[in-house]
């Protein structure tokens, strides 16, 4: 790559000849390495859901205070005329039980953590049984895409501790708050998309609440507990996952 | 840049599209906002940083604790350097914790004596003169931050405030050192404080690497 296409990388950084930084940004790629593009969906569809009803679950298993952090940024908004929204840090020995409580259909649990904390994906994915949306902040090296329904990320290692990761979550409440002025992109019509998983025969993911008769148990989906068959997976547990199709678990979900 | 400003309220809008192009835009601009901030502060800070670390470093060296404190996203943000200078990877753990973590404590004052003295009265209990206090605020004016750095200051401890704005009551008080964000965005003044904060914290792993 010749020089001068180096410097114009999208994303990439420069000094100037008195030692000052230059960003040379697109609205994807961020010379912190944020995407304007992902914080932009993620701020919409949080929007979409706020407006529903929904609450923002905030943790971090290792970070408490940015998890409080975002949630005082919703909660008491700095400002004025700004609508204060429900959203809450939640911390303690058994995040997954406490969650698993507190979470109704469509809220949102934002987990604010590194991508190599190993109890972050498996609540994300358990989410889905609850009825949540995802999403996961963080800084240095990125969670799989498909870990949280948004990843967002900023780039540099010690992100959590320069500001980085305060600016991505500031922008999200700012563009969160953009769009509560466009009321009419923020209802939420059921199954407006091409394909709509309540009603059609894709499975869905579960959550055993209590195993019942033999062969039957409750679980629990993001449609709400129903019973469900069992015969085919075998015994199962309260907190197991599995794929619901039908009124049948077809499968077993691995953590 | 500036079309997100003048929404069309339009209760009829139905392609997000125009919507999620303008918060990409926006986002990158705010981006490059605390990038600049950062920067420019950084250059202007810079001695009074170095000059900071020494005097922290020799508390510590002495024996001295690290109390930091502030109010909502500021309260987080003071926990945030009471986490780094206590348990940041690769550094030397330092003592240091924030006055706002105890509910029972902050209710119980709160609830006793008022909201102004939730962290003086901290600063009492727990002050040595070895100690430093810490204070974060964006408007540099709240009055439980200002209230405990003057009470700090009294009892000996090293006092340092963060504020942002023109420095508020902060800048006015008689505090050992001062560092202000030159902003009004109370957002991209938490950002460049934390990115203050964690350049001080390593001029300080460095100074006390140097005094041991």
């Amino acid at each position: 790559m010749p020089p001068s296409a180096r410097q114009t990388r999208p994303g990439a950084t420069s000094r100037t000849r008195e030692g000052g930084l230059v960003c040379r940004s697109t609205d994807d790629a961020h010379c912190l390495g944020l995407s304007g593009h992902d914080v932009a969906a993620a701020a919409f569809g949080l929007a979409r859901r706020f407006a529903a009803g929904a609450t923002l679950w905030c943790w971090s298993p290792v970070w408490p205070h940015h998890a409080q952090h975002v949630a005082v940024e919703f909660v008491h908004p700095v400002i004025v005329g700004t609508r204060a929204l429900p959203a809450e840090a939640v911390e303690g020995a058994d995040v997954t039980a406490a969650l698993r409580t507190l979470v109704s259909p469509g809220d949102v649990i934002a987990a604010v953590a590194p991508a190599d904390q190993p109890a972050v994906a498996p609540l994300l994915r358990r989410a889905a049984a609850w009825g949540a949306t995802t999403v996961w902040m963080g800084a240095g090296d990125r969670p799989p895409s498909g870990a949280a329904d948004h990843v967002l990320w900023v780039a540099a290692a010690d992100g959590a501790w320069s500001g980085d990761l305060v600016l991505l979550y500031h922008l999200l409440w700012e563009l969160t708050h953009v769009c509560f002025e466009h009321p009419g992109l923020l209802s939420e019509e059921a199954c407006t998309e091409d394909v709509c998983i309540t009603c059609s025969d894709q499975a869905r993911l579960g959550e055993v609440v209590a195993p019942g008769a033999e062969g039957w148990a409750t679980v629990r989906t993001a449609a709400g507990a129903e019973a469900v068959e069992t015969t085919l997976v075998g015994p199962v547990e309260p907190g197991d996952l599995v794929l619901v199709h039908a009124g049948t678990a077809i499968d077993r979900v691995d953590e | 840049m500036t079309d997100f400003l003048y929404p069309f309220i339009d209760a009829d809008e139905r392609d997000p599209g125009p919507l999620l192009a303008d918060l990409a835009r926006s986002a990158a601009a705010k981006a490059d906002a605390t990038l600049a901030l950062r920067t420019a502060t950084m250059a202007a800070t810079a001695t009074a940083l170095v000059r900071l670390a020494d005097d922290m470093a020799a508390r510590f060296s002495a024996g001295g604790r690290l109390l930091t404190f502030g109010n909502g996203g500021s309260a987080t943000d003071a926990a945030s350097v009471a986490a780094l200078f206590r348990s940041a990877p690769g550094g030397r753990p330092l003592p240091a914790r924030s006055l706002a973590a105890d509910e029972a404590v902050l209710t119980a004052l709160a609830n006793d004596v008022g909201f102004d003295l939730v962290f003086s009265r901290q600063v009492i209990a727990h002050g040595r003169p070895t100690d430093i206090a810490l204070g974060v605020s964006t408007s540099g004016d709240s009055a439980n931050v200002v209230r405990a750095l003057v009470e700090a200051s009294a009892r000996g401890l090293l006092t340092v405030g963060f504020a942002g704005y023109e420095g508020g009551a902060m800048a006015a008080a008689p505090l050992d050192h001062c560092v202000v964000v030159p902003s009004a965005s109370v957002h991209r003044i938490q950002e460049t404080q934390a990115a203050l904060l964690f350049e001080l914290w390593r001029l300080v792993q460095g100074a006390v690497g140097r005094a041991a």
